[in-house]
């Protein structure tokens, strides 16, 4: 009995393990209202030690963004997640990604 | 005005990454703060052109890019440069003085090659005016849409090149001002911009499509109507076969009667599950066109129905287990269909502009289509759907309609267009059956063409025997538009070289 409960219970984590491992990779994104979007660009940052230290690839710069930026998104490839399930959580790199306003100029004269 | 160059050489993704430019040197036009619209350009076409010797010198083709939105390879092409024109995005509102006489001028706007159709339209709406059609997203640039002939389903319409009054374009021999015979712009304004008139109605009919393979198009005179509300109303409805009789022969009173309101629609769409079309429900759509008044209630785009274009819901599990494909596709559409407003919701409106979606980026896309004679329809439609679902191919298909758009290689040629799309989760096997569609068409004799911007497999025989008289006119007006054979190389890639528009 107690043997079956142990499987059963390893079959639970297993089952939990694989639906952090999909939803994992989810792509959470949010937009501005009215967007006007230039090209995507990426970042890989790394939380480490749980998350009590984050270490970017690159560091936060992208060269267009004096109009702000139109959306982000947030997701982990599978790469990413099987490298945060084999160190157990102590690695967790996430892609980062987003994209520059392209700016609304007014309406001017031909 | 500078054009910069973005970062070093690498590669470059299409907007829905579906295409890879590798090697590629990125560059981006900028708008200026100039006073005038036409100073603006004559800047630009000065910058373009030395960019373009620039090119030249380094020996390296060249590509100009809108929102790069297509996602087929068209504006696809490795080791060359890149020219980005998002931030080339000013409008500018044209006096009476700017044009000829007898032409209407608030009709008219002039539009930097990279404003998005969004703003193209927010610009219009704030002067009380609105675009007639474009396609069903709004994120691509006005010229790029244009480029591409992208289309939606305004069945009285053509496509959203149909806009287009008059286009610069720059090459490196100089800037040329295309118009119509008849003229549009004055000479004093286009001498203004640094252009060369050119007012010929054949050279223009082809410059409406460039294809990418004309020069880079700078700007653009976009023509207009009085802004006006659409009232959406979407349903998931069981079509009688019977129905397709009534669309293919125009009767869309009678189709919106059976399935929404019983007036003449605007706009028609119809998405089907092809395992089994006309048993399982599927997703309707209308517009129907109202006079502009200031106080309608707002809505959202989503409370509108926009982001109407796509499926790409499921896609693993539809190539995984082809089994259950049917019942996963009818799965996905209720999902993914944004409910109402059907015929007994409380009615919502909004402008032309607000209907429409800059949807974020499809990853995995599959994207194709066919345009046939409408008058076909009722014949191939169910044959269609048929080897479609028996290849395996997993994706809604789309049924829209419209008018003979203008453009030489305008794909809806017809006099009256049935555009037949694929779109959903990209696989290998979709797209081998999309090709048994194609070879069906082709053994039944239906006439048909496909979609610049999409995933098509055209290659240039076809498009020559596609176009006809219409690709030699097009090849004639970029040889006297573009005469140095040097000149026109600039311009070439290995999928245009494919298509027989760059050789």
């Amino acid at each position: 009995m107690m043997l079956w409960m142990g499987w059963g219970l390893c079959a639970l984590l297993l089952f939990a393990l694989y639906g952090q491992y999909l939803t994992g990779q989810a792509d959470i994104f949010v937009s501005i209202a009215n967007p006007r979007p230039l090209d995507e660009e990426r970042m890989v940052v790394t939380l480490k030690g749980w998350g009590f230290a984050s270490a970017a690839q690159l560091p936060f710069v992208t060269p267009e963004a004096d109009h702000g930026l139109c959306d982000l998104r947030v997701f982990a490839t599978r790469r990413q997640m099987l490298v945060a399930i084999a160190t157990l959580g102590y690695l967790r790199p996430v892609t980062v990604a987003w994209r520059a306003h392209a700016g609304v100029q007014p309406l001017g004269v031909a | 005005m500078p054009i910069v160059q973005l970062g070093r050489e690498g590669r470059w993704t299409n907007y829905h990454g579906t295409g890879t430019c590798e090697a590629a040197t990125r560059f981006a036009l900028r708008s200026g703060d100039a006073e005038r619209g036409r100073d603006e350009l004559a800047a630009a076409a000065r910058e373009v052109r030395e960019w373009l010797a620039a090119a030249q010198a380094a020996g390296r083709h060249v590509r100009p890019l809108g929102a790069g939105w297509s996602p087929s390879n068209i504006n696809i092409a490795s080791h060359c440069w890149l020219l980005h024109t998002r931030r080339f995005n000013r409008c500018f509102r044209i006096a009476g003085d700017d044009v000829r006489p007898g032409v209407d001028a608030a009709s008219l706007m002039l539009v930097e090659a990279g404003a998005l159709v969004d703003e193209v339209s927010d610009k219009l709406e704030a002067q009380g005016r609105s675009l007639w059609t474009s396609g069903a997203g709004n994120g691509q640039t006005f010229a790029g849409a244009a480029a591409t002939g992208t289309h939606g389903s305004m069945v009285a319409h053509g496509g959203i090149q149909d806009h287009i009054r008059a286009i610069q374009i720059v090459t490196p021999a100089g800037a040329q001002w295309v118009e119509p015979t008849a003229g549009v712009m004055s000479d004093d304004f286009i001498a203004a911009t640094g252009s060369q008139v050119v007012r010929d109605d054949a050279l223009f009919a082809a410059a409406q499509l460039p294809v990418g393979a004309l020069g880079v198009v700078t700007a653009l005179v976009v023509s207009s109507v009085p802004r006006f509300l659409v009232r959406p109303i979407q349903n998931l409805r069981r079509v009688d076969r019977r129905a397709l009789n009534w669309l293919s022969a125009g009767d869309f009173r009678r189709f919106s009667a059976a399935y929404a309101l019983d007036r003449d629609p605007d706009f028609v769409q119809m998405i089907v599950n092809p395992y089994k079309p006309f048993k399982r429900p599927a997703m309707l759509r209308f517009l129907y066109r109202e006079p502009w008044r200031d106080d309608y209630p707002r809505a959202t785009p989503g409370e509108l129905g926009a982001g109407y274009d796509a499926l790409s819901l499921l896609g693993r599990l539809l190539d995984d287990y082809p089994w259950a494909r049917g019942w996963l596709l009818q799965f996905s559409m209720k999902l993914g269909y944004a409910a109402g407003p059907d015929i007994q919701d409380p009615p919502v409106y909004g402008s032309w502009g607000e209907g429409l979606d800059t949807h974020r980026p499809l990853a995995d896309l599959f994207n194709a289509s066919v345009t046939i004679d409408r008058a076909d329809l009722a014949y191939v439609f169910e044959q269609i759907c048929g080897v479609y679902a028996r290849h395996g191919g997993s994706t809604v298909v789309t049924l829209r309609f419209m008018e003979r758009a203008q453009g030489l290689l305008a794909p809806a040629r017809f006099a009256h267009n049935a555009v037949i799309d694929f779109d959903g989760p990209r696989s290998q096997r979709t797209a081998d059956a999309y090709a048994r569609v194609v070879e069906r068409l082709d053994a039944e004799g239906i006439a048909f063409t496909r979609h610049w911007a999409k995933s098509c497999n055209l290659d240039a025989a076809r498009v020559e025997s596609d176009y006809g008289e219409d690709f030699r006119r097009w090849c004639a007006a970029r040889d006297r538009l573009i005469p140095d054979p040097a000149h026109r190389r600039l311009f070439a890639s290995d999928v245009l070289d494919g298509l027989g528009l760059t050789c």
